[in-house]
């Protein structure tokens, strides 16, 4: 009985792993196993100023010693930061989110900022980041799939 | 014949011509299986419910004994038997299958010789020739009634208890067709005892007073020493209520031989099988002592015993409005001619 | 419960009755418990990440088709008749996560379908999860009430 119980759970992990199996392994792929530390993202109004302000912002937020890995998005209107925060500090996730955004709107107020530490968010965060470097991939998708992530971040269970 | 307070003596040695066994899949694995007569390997049993498989091991465990002892069903007078399930349906079912003027009687496990001992109080006193008395459990239709869904993932106890998936049936007669076959000889009814005990999953600790009980009373009104007996042998006290009741007996002032005192909720199952305390129900007592016990005997392993079934008198309704267990055992000796 | 006082002569039965009875191994099922209930979790875990890997689900949303899956999980063990072996093994630890109130249901429906659709299956399936409904239920409801006035009177 109990070997017919190991071998269920093996086949279910089978399953659910050999799904993954496209041949190419991104970062976003491994997002939430690894610290992929991206680099910040600026879609749209490429300037020098707005590029600063983007890694600031996300030097900022990476000093919090609660979190170890960072993602920043940013367009002309919104601010995406999502972030993985210690797994011992995970009990004090709602203070840390707290936190953060009043540091950062303190620090920028002009800045609309939207603040998730959730996995999806910062997967989705990731493969924004490498869509980007395609050329192909316009600022006008690039801003859809942002929108995108982030009304699946406003909606609730 | 009354003798002393509550026991029966059978002068006229009422026969047990036959006995059917029956019995499921888990008891096929035990240790007593080539004791049996008839074995499932499935708990339906070829039925759409257990209720009626329930049924099925009682009426093939009586027409085994009816074929062995190659008597006709016409000539039985009557039919004496009982189980757990409620209003004891399947062996009003098989009455009516069977077609005997019928008895149904309720004793919880100590069903088994509740009818043998009525059975053989009524062929003792011309009564009637021939009586058929038979007592069963069905484990998943027990499980169901008593405790939770058979497939329920709780955790029993280790004081917990299995019910027997089995029937034994018996025919007790008048007189003898041929030699060698075992005769009752006395019986003790027992009275209702209750210790307290409210744990339904130890059932073995509260039947253990009854059968004491029922055990010492017997040897008073007999005016015998317990060495009278190659076997004393419980129905379903399981490893604490055995224990229990021994300890009790040695106080009661009867000196019992430790290795003479068995429990047939003990002998029907091996000590690998997940059966925590032993094995329990109306059909445990029955299948061992029917089968394996009368085989043993007929081969001259034992030439006297006392049977002692204990049951437990207790509804899942009882139980849940916090009464305690009360508990009853009848005691039957048998001897070979 | 209503205490009965018990007879002098049934407190010491009671004495010796337990001497002999066997103690439930506490220690050691609370180990099983651990490790079962881990695996369980483990199991729930993956699936989640899976729910968030492969479909839109946050970690937020992830949580209902998780524990959808779990439940259906626990359908097939019980069906199969695994599910009452992994129980007395592991006690709570199969019991507690919702896998375990999968198979109260699950076994109480499978146990009365012999009594017909209307009144086995659907009369029955919730005897023994519908006490966890109801009370669960019941204290979320007390707790939102509480919540509810605690925020009117601005204490939080």
């Amino acid at each position: 009985m109990k070997k017919r119980l190991l071998s269920f759970i093996a086949f279910s992990l089978i399953l659910l792993s050999g799904c993954s199996g496209d041949g190419k392994v991104t970062d976003s792929d491994l997002a939430l196993l690894k610290t992929t530390n991206p680099p910040a993202v600026l879609i749209d109004k490429n300037t020098r100023g707005n590029m600063d302000l983007v890694e600031n912002i996300e030097h900022d937020v990476e000093k919090m010693k609660e979190l170890y890995d960072v993602a920043v998005v940013k367009s002309n209107g919104d601010t995406l930061v999502a972030y993985k925060v210690k797994h011992l500090q995970r009990f004090h996730m709602k203070k840390i989110e707290k936190k953060m955004t009043k540091m950062l709107e303190e620090k920028y107020p002009d800045e609309n900022f939207i603040v998730s530490s959730d996995y999806k968010i910062f997967i989705e965060a990731v493969e924004l980041q490498e869509k980007m470097k395609d050329p192909d991939f316009t600022d006008n998708k690039a801003k859809k799939k942002l929108d995108k992530i982030i009304k699946l971040k406003n909606e609730m269970t | 014949m009354l003798k002393g307070k509550q026991s029966w003596v059978f002068q006229n040695r009422p026969v047990i011509a036959a006995a059917g066994v029956s019995g499921g899949p888990f008891e096929a694995n035990g240790n007593l299986s080539e004791d049996f007569d008839v074995l499932h390997d499935d708990l339906w049993m070829g039925e759409d419910s257990y209720e009626k498989a329930h049924r099925i091991l009682l009426e093939e465990a009586g027409q085994t004994a009816l074929n062995k002892a190659n008597v006709q069903k016409e000539d039985v007078q009557f039919y004496i038997a009982g189980d757990l399930i409620n209003q004891i349906t399947p062996s009003s079912l098989s009455a009516r299958t069977i077609q005997i003027p019928y008895f149904g009687v309720f004793g919880a496990c100590s069903t088994s010789m509740e009818g043998l001992a009525l059975a053989s109080f009524i062929v003792n006193y011309r009564g009637a020739d021939h009586v058929l008395t038979g007592a069963s459990s069905h484990n998943a239709a027990v499980e169901k009634q008593f405790r939770y869904p058979t497939e329920y993932g709780g955790q029993k106890p280790p004081t917990a208890q299995w019910t027997v998936t089995g029937a034994g049936a018996a025919l007790v007669s008048a007189k003898s067709a041929g030699s060698n076959l075992p005769v009752t000889t006395s019986a003790t009814i027992g009275k209702v005892i209750d210790m307290g005990l409210t744990d339904p999953f130890n059932m073995g600790g509260a039947m253990a007073p009854a059968a004491a009980d029922t055990i010492t009373a017997h040897f008073k009104d007999m005016q015998l020493d317990p060495s009278h007996y190659d076997l004393i042998v419980t129905g379903d006290l399981g490893r604490i209520g055995q224990e229990t009741a021994y300890e009790l007996l040695i106080n009661n002032g009867l000196k019992i031989d430790r290795e003479k005192f068995k429990d047939c909720g003990l002998m029907i199952y091996k000590d690998d099988q997940p059966v925590q305390s032993g094995g329990s129900g109306a059909g445990c007592s029955a299948a061992v002592l029917y089968g394996h016990l009368l085989n043993q005997m007929k081969q001259g392993t034992y030439r006297r015993i006392l049977v002692v079934a204990t049951g437990a008198l207790l509804s899942p309704l009882t139980f849940q409005q916090s009464e305690s267990i009360p508990c009853i055992a009848h005691a039957v000796s048998i001897e070979m001619t | 419960m209503s205490k009965k006082t018990k007879t002098p002569e049934q407190q010491q039965y009671e004495k010796l009755e337990q001497k002999h009875e066997l103690k439930r191994p506490v220690l050691k099922n609370c180990i099983r418990a651990f490790w079962v209930g881990g695996l369980i979790c483990v199991v729930g875990q993956a699936i989640t990440y899976f729910y968030i890997y492969f479909f839109n689900f946050t970690e937020q949303t992830a949580g209902n088709p998780t524990v959808a899956t779990m439940i259906f999980i626990s359908m097939l063990l019980t069906g199969f008749g695994v599910y009452d072996r992994l129980g007395q093994f592991g006690g709570a630890g199969s019991a507690v996560p919702v896998t375990g109130f999968g198979n109260a249901v699950i076994s109480a429906a499978i146990e009365h379908r012999t009594e017909g659709f209307v009144l086995g299956v659907g009369g029955n399936m919730f005897k023994l999860a519908g006490s966890v409904i109801l009370f669960g239920v019941f204290s979320a409801f007390v707790v939102a009430l509480i919540k509810t006035l605690l925020i009117i009177w601005g204490v939080i």
